[in-house]
């Protein structure tokens, strides 16, 4: 039985229990009905074979005794029984020996049937045997009618059906109270879900009925509450997101729009700066190209990014060739004599690569033909617009025509100080000699003008040699003989140049003592101070001081030269140093100066790396002041300056002063003078100052290690030719040793001998080194 | 005690002329002057002077040329010679010395001075 799903769920239920009652009353019904049949079936054969057994018996007789009509008085007995409505006895042989058939249109069957009973045609019918004890005697046949079972079945059916239709309607009334309760609460949910789907709102809910609480149904609207609950929420959330969503979306649009506007306007510029750019590209090419000095680019790898035309030509090279490749090896080998520069620790180099800034002036770049041009560089750090280093600039020059033309000057300047100097040998020698009175006295105004002679040609004669000194200072012509200078020593030997000049202006000089090693040319540091003191001489009236005095700081010393005179005008404190200042008309030229002493100074200070100033003195006067730098070290004890012994004298450089005393004990017993030093600035001083006949000399020293003395003492043509031992630590290479050569040069490594092959070495040298020095003077 | 014999070698005339004047009056020496180095070097070789005054500058046969063949020459080898000179760079001064002369004078000289100079570096009296 199928149900229809679009029927309601009352009549859904209602039909369900309706049909399934109508199924139990009609089920039960039948099985009354069969039920009923059935006994009235069973009844009538018992009742059949009952009076077929009566009857059977009272033919007995008759049938043995053939009477025929006292069986038809047998079976008329039937006639009390009005269900009969037939019956017969026949024999063995199966005739029909009496017939009952109140009935016309119904008889007994002609033929005798098996025992049993039948149905036929709306009546049941009997065959049973006729026994006498175990004998058969006939057969008996009783039929009746069945009409009466039909009847009593249709009153069955009757009943049936009234109890059908009275427990249908009792079911459908029940059914019609009872469903509500399941039904109920679920149109109830299926009202407030098409509620909530038509109204798009989660704020309503189902109302839970009492008796529903705790079964499925409860535990249905329960959850569906809950979910309502739960959606609400989320629905409320939603709501909350979108609002948000919105305004966000707002903001966002806004700030877009901001945005955009901005960018067409930042668009806009940067076209325009792309145009400036592009015009500043143009520029700069244009400069690039048509600079003459030579521009070269490294970026932070140091490889080379750009070079310009001007440098191309210079270096012979275009950038390509200089790719890939050691700046330094292809251009900065060698210097311009042909030695071999190292590449290690070429300022040049490390300024590219660290990006550093450095200037060089005296250098030599090499071309791909060898052949070489002096230059002027200088590097300098690249940086991007961010502020971050990009690499590395040099710029740099050919300088071979200022080179020649600084020759020529030089060169002019030497010749006309010399043809200068020619005639005024002879004028300062007659005037001299005439002024001396010696050839004869002339009248006062006429001695008078001759003296006025002599001093003004004395003071030509000094500004010939001051104009000669300043220009071969600042060319670079004079080298500064370095070595340790006594500040104290320098200072005295100034004093006692100037002490009669003093005298004469009646200045006092009082010179503080100091205590000092400087590294420079003790000459010129001399020079300096004779010119300070000579001028703070000049300036200062009588009966003042002039006060020498000198402080050492940390890496440099510091001479004061402090006169009580009338003092320099602030605005000039700097002017000074300039070739042919003057403070006033009446100045320096008028006291005999040349007017270049203060820029000689200047120059001398300045190739050795101080400074020269002037200021005022408390409370009048004028302060000079100079640095010179301080010796790296200070100077080795006296006693080592001071050759000890006599005989020949042996310089022993040695970093290890232990043995330096035990080969100095060791040459002393030999008979020769040593003296001996651990530092090689001390030892080319000393050099200078003594004049050894031989040195030894260990590489590895503090300060300036061997191959640097040994440089150093070549450039002096007195130090050039001493006899050398390089007593080395370890063996010297055939091209160090080239280097390392001074006069007779041996080399001895000091793993390697006794120290008696040291001291026989020593002894051979001294004696090759004076037999050379007798064929000197034979010659 | 005779007189001191000076040559003065020097291609100058009137340098010559100042410096045979100012030895004559101040110091009494006898002054031989010479206009250049041959001349100089002949002059010393037939009259051996005490002493020769040098100037380094001059064409032909300069002062060192001179000094060297001076002291190439037996006779002339110990004749003390001092230069006379207009170079008065340190540089120049040291390695004139390294020639082995025994002193520098440079130009211009102060008259009154010159035989005191001359004196102190040859160690006379």
């Amino acid at each position: 039985m199928t149900i229809r799903l679009t029927h309601s769920i009352r009549g859904k239920l209602t039909g369900i229990i309706m049909v399934t009652s109508g199924t139990a009353v009609l089920l039960a019904c039948a099985g009354f009905i069969a039920s009923g049949l059935l006994n009235f079936r069973t009844r009538l054969i018992a009742d059949l074979s009952t009076f077929s057994h009566v009857i059977g018996f009272d033919s007995i007789h008759a049938l043995q005794s053939g009477d025929r009509q006292m069986e038809r008085e047998v079976l008329n007995a039937l006639r009390a029984k009005q269900s009969i409505i037939a019956a017969g006895v026949y024999n063995l042989r199966g005739e029909a020996i009496a017939r009952y058939e109140p009935h016309r249109e119904i008889t007994i069957p002609s033929t005798v049937l098996a025992d049993g009973v039948y149905d036929r045609g709306g009546h049941v019918e009997l065959f049973t045997p006729i026994l006498l004890g175990q004998r058969r005697l006939g057969t008996m046949y009783v039929a009746a009618d069945a009409r009466d079972r039909n009847a009593r079945l249709r009153q069955y059916f009757q009943i049936a059906g009234g109890i059908l239709l009275l427990s249908l309607l009792t079911a459908f009334v029940l059914a019609a109270r009872l469903q509500g309760r399941i039904s109920e609460p679920i149109v109830e949910l299926a009202r407030v879900a098409a509620l909530v789907s038509k109204d798009k709102s989660f704020t309503v809910r189902v109302r839970q009925p009492l008796v529903n609480e705790g079964d499925e149904i409860g535990n249905l609207i329960t959850g569906f509450n809950n979910m309502l609950a739960e959606l609400e929420q989320r629905d409320r959330e939603l709501v909350r997101y979108q609002t948000e969503l919105e305004t966000t979306v707002a903001q966002r649009t806004a700030e877009l729009t901001a945005a955009n506007e901005e960018l067409l306007v930042a668009k806009n510029s940067a076209e325009k700066a792309a145009a400036v750019n592009a015009q500043l590209a143009r520029e700069s090419a244009l400069i690039l190209n048509s600079a003459t000095d030579g521009i070269f680019g490294v970026d932070l790898q140091g490889e080379p990014t750009f070079l310009n035309p001007a440098g191309v030509r210079m270096l012979g090279r275009t950038l390509d060739e200089l790719r890939g490749a050691s700046i330094h090896k292809l251009i900065h080998h060698s210097d311009a004599a042909g030695n071999p520069m190292p590449e290690e620790g070429c300022p040049m180099g490390e300024a590219l690569r660290r990006g550093d800034p450095y200037a060089g002036a005296n250098d030599t770049f090499w071309r791909p033909d060898a052949s070489t041009f002096p230059v002027e560089y200088s590097a300098t750090t690249m940086f991007h617009e961010a502020g971050n280093k990009a690499g590395a600039v040099l710029l740099f020059r050919d300088i071979t025509e200022r080179r020649a033309i600084e020759r020529l000057k030089s060169e002019f300047v030497s010749t006309v100080s010399h043809e200068l100097r020619t005639p005024l040998t002879s004028i300062r020698g007659a005037l001299g000699l005439l002024s001396s009175g010696l050839l004869g006295t002339v009248a006062e105004k006429g001695q008078r003008m001759l003296e006025i002679a002599v001093t003004n040609t004395d003071r030509l004669v000094r500004l010939i040699n001051d104009i000669l000194d300043l220009e071969r200072i600042e060319s670079g012509k004079v080298e500064l003989t370095r070595g340790t200078v006594d500040a104290q020593s320098v200072m005295d030997q100034a004093r006692e140049g100037l002490q009669s000049m003093a005298d004469q202006a009646r200045v006092r000089i009082v010179a503080e003592p100091m205590s000092a090693s400087l590294w420079g040319d003790s000459d010129r540091i001399i020079q300096m101070l004779t010119n300070l003191l000579g001028n703070a001489i000049k300036f200062s009236p009588r009966d003042t001081t002039v006060t020498l005095s000198g402080i050492a700081g940390a890496t440099e010393f510091t001479f004061c030269v402090a006169d009580e005179g009338r003092g320099i005008p602030d605005e000039k404190l700097d002017s000074i140093f300039q070739r042919f200042s003057q403070v006033d008309a009446s100045d320096s030229r008028n006291r005999g100066g040349s007017g270049l002493g203060l820029a000689i100074c200047q120059s001398i200070v300045t190739a050795h790396g101080g400074r020269i100033w002037a200021e005022k003195n408390k409370p009048i006067g004028t302060r000079f002041q100079f640095t010179i730098p301080l010796a790296v070290r200070p100077a080795v004890e006296p006693q080592a300056v001071t050759p000890t012994g006599a005989g020949p004298s042996v310089l022993i450089v040695e970093d290890d002063t232990d043995l330096a005393r035990v080969m100095a004990t060791a040459l002393q017993r030999r008979g020769l003078q040593t003296f001996q030093t651990a530092s090689g600035k001390e030892a080319i001083r000393l050099c200078h100052q003594h004049e050894p006949a031989l040195i030894v000399l260990d590489l590895g020293l503090s300060d300036l290690d061997g191959f640097g003395v040994v440089d150093s003492l070549r450039q002096s043509p007195a130090s050039s030719n001493v006899a050398l031992l390089v007593y080395s630590a370890i063996d010297v290479g055939s091209a160090d040793q080239s280097r390392l050569r001074l006069g007779r040069t041996e080399f001895l490594t000091k793993s390697r001998c006794s120290f008696g092959d040291f001291e026989e070495l020593v002894v051979r040298l001294l004696e090759a080194a004076e037999t050379t020095k007798d064929s000197e003077h034979a010659a | 005690m005779p007189p001191k014999q000076i040559l003065v070698i020097d291609d100058e005339n009137d340098i010559r002329e100042v410096a045979k004047l100012t030895l004559q009056l101040t110091e009494n020496w006898n002054v031989w002057t010479a206009n250049g180095g041959a001349a100089g070097t002949a002059f010393a070789l037939s009259n051996e002077p005490d002493a020769i005054l040098l100037d380094v500058m001059m064409p032909d046969m300069d002062g060192p040329s001179t000094l060297r063949v001076l002291q190439q020459q037996g006779v002339t080898r110990s004749i003390p010679v001092i230069f006379l000179t207009a170079k008065v760079q340190a540089a120049d001064r040291q390695k004139f010395l390294q020639l082995g002369v025994r002193g520098i004078i440079s130009k211009p000289f102060d008259p009154l001075t010159l035989g005191q100079q001359i004196r102190a570096m040859l160690a006379w009296e």
